[in-house]
Order: structure tokens, then C-alpha cells, then sequence
């Protein structure tokens, strides 16, 4: 529970797409506007076609959207 | 607060009420002279009140939302959003894990308790009580996982 381990750059993405909010983007990729606060705040980590819809609302290829330190990684 | 975690929420509220109703009544009833065919009333008012409690109760809350989102953003039809998502749905799936562990620790207790010569009775009780329990500690788990992430 807690943080999650994987970091993205939602919310700078958000700001440079006409300045959307939370609430366009979660309609866009077809889910709450709550799961998109919570992965932007690192306590969900989406699935990999959630992950995919939001890369596609920016254009942008998936690591520059989400990204994975593995040092954060304790396995 | 999303629409489904206010749910959880109300579904929390309302079956611990309804687990401090069952203990209160189960403790008079054991000071009363003990478990018998007394129990039968309260087993029956218990999982009456669990369907018919939740069933108004999500009504009221459904109203009880519509109307302070009418209150809060001045428009006469709301859009609430009452949608479940994966997050939702993976929240779900956890605390309906965290309630069936609960409740077969609890019925297998139950049923050690009958298994070592107690009345039946004691043991239907804790099968009630496990239920009750694992339900309340479920909808805990869902909350926390809402507010702290997983």
C-alpha cells in the first residue's frame, strides 16, 4: 500500500494540452476523475492499456508519460 | 471523494451499526439466561436488517448526493458520476478478499466451537458475528486503499 513505484509526468502533460483538466482527461481515457488524481499522485499505478489511452490523448510514447526507477524497486 | 468510495462509506456506516445492534442484543440475550431458540428472532432481524438497511440507505444516499451536487454546482441536473472503473473494481476485488478471509477465520472458529461441544446455537451466532464483521472490515479495507493508494 502506498506509493507506488512507477512516475509519470501527467500533470506537466496536462498544463502543455491546452491546459486540461483531470476531469477531460479521465473522459478521454474512459475512466473517474479520482483514478486520474490518484495516478497522478503515485497511489495507483494504472494498467498497461489505461497507461496506453493516456499516452495517446498526448501523443507522446509511453516512457516519456510514466517512468520506472528500479532502485525504487525493492525485489 | 469519488460516488463509489462515498458507497463504501454508507455500506460502513450501516453495518456497524448494525454489528453493534447484534452484539448489544446477543450480550443481553447470554446475560439473559443464555443462547436458546431466542436467538432465531435475532439471527432473522440481523440479516433482514442487512438487506433492507443497505437497500434504503443507497437509495438515501443516491438522493443525498443528487441533491448536494444540485446545492454545490447551482445546476438543476447533475451529472454524477457513478461509473466504475479499474481502479474501482481492483479496490473491490481487494476488500472482497479482505472479508472472505475474515469470514471463513470466523466460520471456521465457529464451527471449532461446536466441534469442541458448545451448543449449536453459540455457533450459529458466530457465524452471524463473522459475517458482520468481515463485511465492516471489508468496507474499512476498500476506504483505506481509496485514500492511501496501493
Amino acid at each position: 500500500m502506498g506509493k507506488s513505484r512507477i512516475s509519470n509526468n501527467i500533470r506537466k502533460l496536462r498544463f502543455y494540452h491546452d491546459e486540461m483538466t483531470q476531469e477531460q482527461l479521465a473522459a478521454k481515457v474512459g475512466v473517474t476523475r479520482q483514478t486520474i488524481i490518484a495516478i497522478e499522485s503515485a497511489k495507483y499505478s494504472p494498467s498497461l492499456e489505461l497507461a496506453f489511452r493516456i499516452a495517446l490523448v498526448f501523443d507522446s510514447p509511453l516512457e516519456e508519460v510514466f517512468s520506472y526507477d528500479p532502485k525504487d524497486d525493492p525485489i | 471523494m469519488s460516488y463509489k468510495e462515498k458507497n463504501v462509506a454508507v455500506s460502513l456506516v450501516t453495518f456497524t451499526l448494525i454489528l453493534g445492534f447484534y452484539l448489544v442484543q446477543v450480550t443481553r440475550i447470554v446475560r439473559g439466561g443464555g443462547l436458546s431458540d431466542n436467538v432465531f428472532g435475532l439471527w432473522a432481524t440481523v440479516v433482514v436488517l442487512g438487506i433492507i438497511a443497505t437497500i434504503i440507505l443507497t437509495i438515501i444516499a443516491h438522493i443525498g448526493f443528487a441533491i448536494f451536487e444540485v446545492i454545490r454546482t447551482g445546476d438543476d441536473d447533475p451529472k454524477i458520476d457513478d461509473s466504475e472503473d479499474e481502479r474501482d473494481k481492483l479496490i473491490d476485488l481487494r476488500g472482497t478478499q479482505v472479508a472472505y478471509i475474515v469470514s471463513s477465520i470466523g466460520t471456521l472458529l465457529a464451527m471449532l466451537t461446536f466441534a469442541l461441544g458448545r451448543s449449536p446455537y453459540v455457533m450459529f451466532s458466530l457465524l452471524i458475528l463473522s459475517g458482520l464483521v468481515a463485511q465492516v472490515l471489508g468496507d474499512i479495507f476498500r476506504l483505506v486503499l481509496y485514500r492511501r493508494g496501493f
